[in-house]
C-alpha cells in the first residue's frame, strides 16, 4: 500500500503538509517561527503587523479554563519598519512565511502589503477581523464596501497572493466573503467575541475586559463558516478555529478547506502539535484508503 | 483556572522583599512558577519560594503590581494561575545554590542539609535568605562591600570549587546569569539555570518570553548549561513588550 501524500497547494504556494501556524500565536520572534517550522509546521503566519509600534494590552491577556481560551493581547507588534529582521530570520527555514497585516483603511493596508512583499513573504494575510481593538478589526471586517476597497487596493499593489481573514462576529458572513472574493484565498475564522468574569474578585479577568474565544469551543462555528462560504463561492479557503487533531483538520477539509491553521492547540500540545497532527493525518488517510487530500476535500458539500 | 486563596502571613525579608505564606493543595516542584493577578493592575510571573503543603510567594517590589502584592494582609486574597514551567532536576549529592537579586526566592525550596549557597546583592540589607544556610555553607558578595566579598556574584563563585558539587542551581536576572555562564563556560560541571524574561501569557502562546525559539514559560524557566550555551539570543537580544527586538 502506498503511503498517503499530505502535501497541498494554495495557489502557487506549496505546503509539505496542510498545517500552518495561525497569526498571533508564537510568531513575533523570528527564531520562534523558525523553530516551529523546523518542528513540523508547513508555513507560519506572522503576528498581525500595523503601521506603528504597539505594546498591546496589559496582562492578563489570556483567560483560560480548559477548554475555554479567551485572549485580548491587543495587537502588540513592532511596527512594519522593524518586523523585517524577524521575517529574515524566519525565512532561513526555507518554508513559506505569510505576513499578516492590519490597518485602519486601504492606504495603510496597501503600504503594509508592499513592505511585506519587500521583506520576502510568500503571501500577505489581511486581518480584517481582529475583534478586540477599537478602530481596527471587526469595524472594518463588518463593512463590505471597505473590505472590497482594501482587497482591491492590495491586489492592485503587490504581485504575491493576498489572503483575506474574516471574522465570525458579523451578521452576514457571506456578504463579507463576497466583498473579499477578489483575494486569492479566504481565511476562516478569527476569534469569537467573548468574556470571562472571576467570581471571587467580581472582575473581568482580561485587562481589556472583552476578548476573543478560540480553541475547541469555536470549531463548530469555524466549520459552519467554511461550509457556508464554500457552498456559495469558488475560492480557496483556509480553515482555522479549534483544530487540535487530524480529525478536526479533516472536518475542515471535508467542508472545503484547502489547508488549515492551528493556534490555540499549542497551549495543550506545544509546538509538537504540528508533527502530531501530520502523523495522525497520514494514519487517518491510510486507514480510510485516501492517497491524496483532494480525494476528500469538500466531499461534505456534495 | 484562577486560584483565589487567603494568605496566612506577610513577612518582611529585606527593605524591598516580602514573602506571602498560604495553603494551596497543589503539587508544585522547585523552579515552577505561577502567574499572579492583582485585579485592576496587572499579572506577573512569580516562582514559588516554598513548595510543600505551605506555599510561599516572595515578592520583590519593582513596579505597581509587585508593590500592591507586597501589601496584601493576612486574611486577604491573592489570585493566581499555575503552576507552570519545568522544575529543576533534583539530585542526591551536594548542591550549590547561586542566587542574585531576588533569585534566591526560587532556589529556597532546594535548601536542605546538602546545600551550600552563594548570595549576592548591592548591599548587606538586600541579601535574601542567607540566614537559611549554615554559617560555613554560605558565601556572600555585595557591590558596596558592606558584607562578605566586595564584588559581584562571579567574584563570589571564584572562591568555590564548583566541580565538588553534584549540581549547581542558578537563578537571577539575565545579565547576571550571562556573566556566570561566561565564567563557567565549558567547565565540567552540572548546572541548571532558571532564566527570567517578561511573560504575558505564561503558557506558551504569546512569544514574549522566547529565547532562540524556546519558550521560557513552557520549555523553561529552568535550562541546563549546555542548552543555554547554544542560545544565540541569550544575554544579547530580546523582544520588547511590542515585539520589537532590543539589545541588553
Ligand atoms: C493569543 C492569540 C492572539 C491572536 N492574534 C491574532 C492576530 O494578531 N491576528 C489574527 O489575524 N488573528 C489572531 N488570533 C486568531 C488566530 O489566528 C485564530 O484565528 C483563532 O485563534 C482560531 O484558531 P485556533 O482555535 O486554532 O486558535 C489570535 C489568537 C490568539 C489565541
Ligand atoms: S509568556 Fe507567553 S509564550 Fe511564554
Amino acid at each position: 500500500m502506498s503511503i498517503s501524500d499530505i502535501s497541498t497547494s494554495i495557489g502557487n504556494i506549496h505546503l509539505s503538509n496542510p498545517l500552518i501556524l495561525a497569526s498571533g500565536i508564537l510568531d513575533e520572534n523570528g527564531h520562534t517561527m523558525k523553530r516551529i517550522l523546523s518542528e513540523g509546521a508547513a508555513a507560519v503566519v506572522t503576528k498581525s503587523i500595523g503601521m506603528e509600534e504597539r505594546n498591546g494590552y496589559k496582562p492578563p491577556i489570556v483567560a483560560t479554563d480548559d477548554p475555554i481560551f479567551i485572549n485580548a493581547v491587543g495587537l502588540p507588534n513592532p511596527g512594519i519598519n522593524d518586523v523585517g529582521e524577524e521575517i529574515k530570520i524566519a525565512r532561513e527555514s526555507g518554508k513559506p512565511i505569510i505576513g499578516s497585516i492590519f490597518g485602519k483603511d486601504e492606504n495603510e493596508f496597501i503600504h503594509l502589503a508592499v513592505k511585506m512583499q519587500e521583506y520576502g513573504v510568500s503571501a500577505v494575510e489581511l486581518n480584517l477581523s481582529c475583534p478586540h481593538v477599537k478602530g481596527f478589526g471587526s469595524e472594518i471586517g463588518g463593512d463590505p464596501t471597505l473590505v472590497k476597497k482594501i482587497v482591491k487596493g492590495v491586489k492592485g499593489s503587490i504581485s504575491i497572493p493576498a489572503w483575506a481573514k474574516l471574522s465570525p462576529n458579523v451578521t452576514n458572513l457571506l456578504d463579507i466573503a463576497i466583498a473579499a472574493s477578489d483575494s486569492d484565498a479566504l481565511v476562516l475564522i478569527n476569534t469569537v467575541r467573548g468574556m470571562k468574569i472571576d467570581i471571587y474578585s467580581g472582575r473581568p479577568v482580561l485587562s481589556n475586559k472583552v476578548g476573543g474565544l478560540s480553541g475547541s469551543s469555536i470549531k463548530p462555528v469555524g466549520i459552519r463558516c467554511v461550509y457556508e462560504v464554500k457552498s456559495n463561492l469558488d475560492i480557496p479557503v483556509i480553515g482555522v478555529g479549534g483544530i487540535e487533531s487530524a480529525l478536526d483538520a479533516v472536518e475542515y477539509i471535508m467542508a472545503g478547506a484547502t489547508a488549515v491553521q492551528i493556534g490555540t492547540a499549542l497551549w495543550k500540545y506545544g509546538r509538537a502539535v504540528f508533527s502530531k497532527v501530520s502523523m495522525e493525518l497520514v494514519e487517518f488517510m491510510s486507514s480510510e484508503g485516501y492517497e491524496k487530500i483532494e480525494e476528500f476535500r469538500g466531499i461534505a458539500l456534495k | 483556572m484562577i486560584n483565589s486563596i487567603r494568605i496566612l502571613r506577610n513577612e518582611i525579608n529585606t527593605p524591598t522583599v516580602n514573602s506571602l505564606y498560604f495553603h494551596w493543595d497543589a503539587m508544585v516542584e522547585p523552579g515552577q512558577f505561577v502567574m499572579v493577578w492583582v485585579p485592576g493592575i496587572s499579572e506577573i510571573p512569580m516562582s514559588l519560594s516554598l513548595t510543600g503543603k505551605e506555599k510561599c510567594l516572595t515578592v520583590k517590589k519593582y513596579g505597581d503590581t509587585s508593590n500592591a502584592l507586597s501589601k496584601v494582609e493576612p486574611g486577604e486574597r491573592i489570585f493566581f494561575r499555575g503552576p507552570y514551567g519545568k522544575p529543576f532536576t533534583r539530585v542526591k549529592g551536594k548542591t550549590l545554590l547561586v542566587g542574585g537579586g531576588s533569585g534566591m526566592a526560587s532556589l529556597r525550596p532546594l535548601i536542605d542539609k546538602n546545600a551550600s549557597g552563594v548570595v549576592a546583592a548591592r548591599s548587606s540589607d538586600e541579601l535574601l535568605f542567607k540566614e537559611l544556610f549554615a554559617k560555613d555553607r554560605i558565601t556572600v558578595a555585595t557591590d558596596d562591600g558592606s558584607e562578605g566579598i566586595k564584588g559581584n556574584i562571579v567574584d563570589a563563585m571564584r572562591e568555590i570549587e564548583l566541580e565538588a558539587f553534584e549540581m549547581i542551581y542558578v537563578c537571577g536576572p539575565e545579565r547576571m546569569i550571562k556573566s556566570i555562564v561566561d565564567f563557567v563556560s565549558v567547565r565540567k560541571i552540572n548546572m541548571e539555570l532558571s532564566l527570567e524574561r517578561n511573560m504575558k501569557c505564561g503558557i506558551g502562546i504569546c512569544d514574549s518570553c522566547s529565547i532562540d525559539g524556546f519558550q521560557l514559560c513552557t520549555d523553561g524557566p529552568t535550562f541546563n548549561l549546555s542548552t543555554v550555551l547554544t542560545m544565540k539570543e541569550f544575554g544579547r537580544t530580546k523582544l520588547a513588550e511590542s515585539g520589537k527586538r532590543i539589545w541588553f
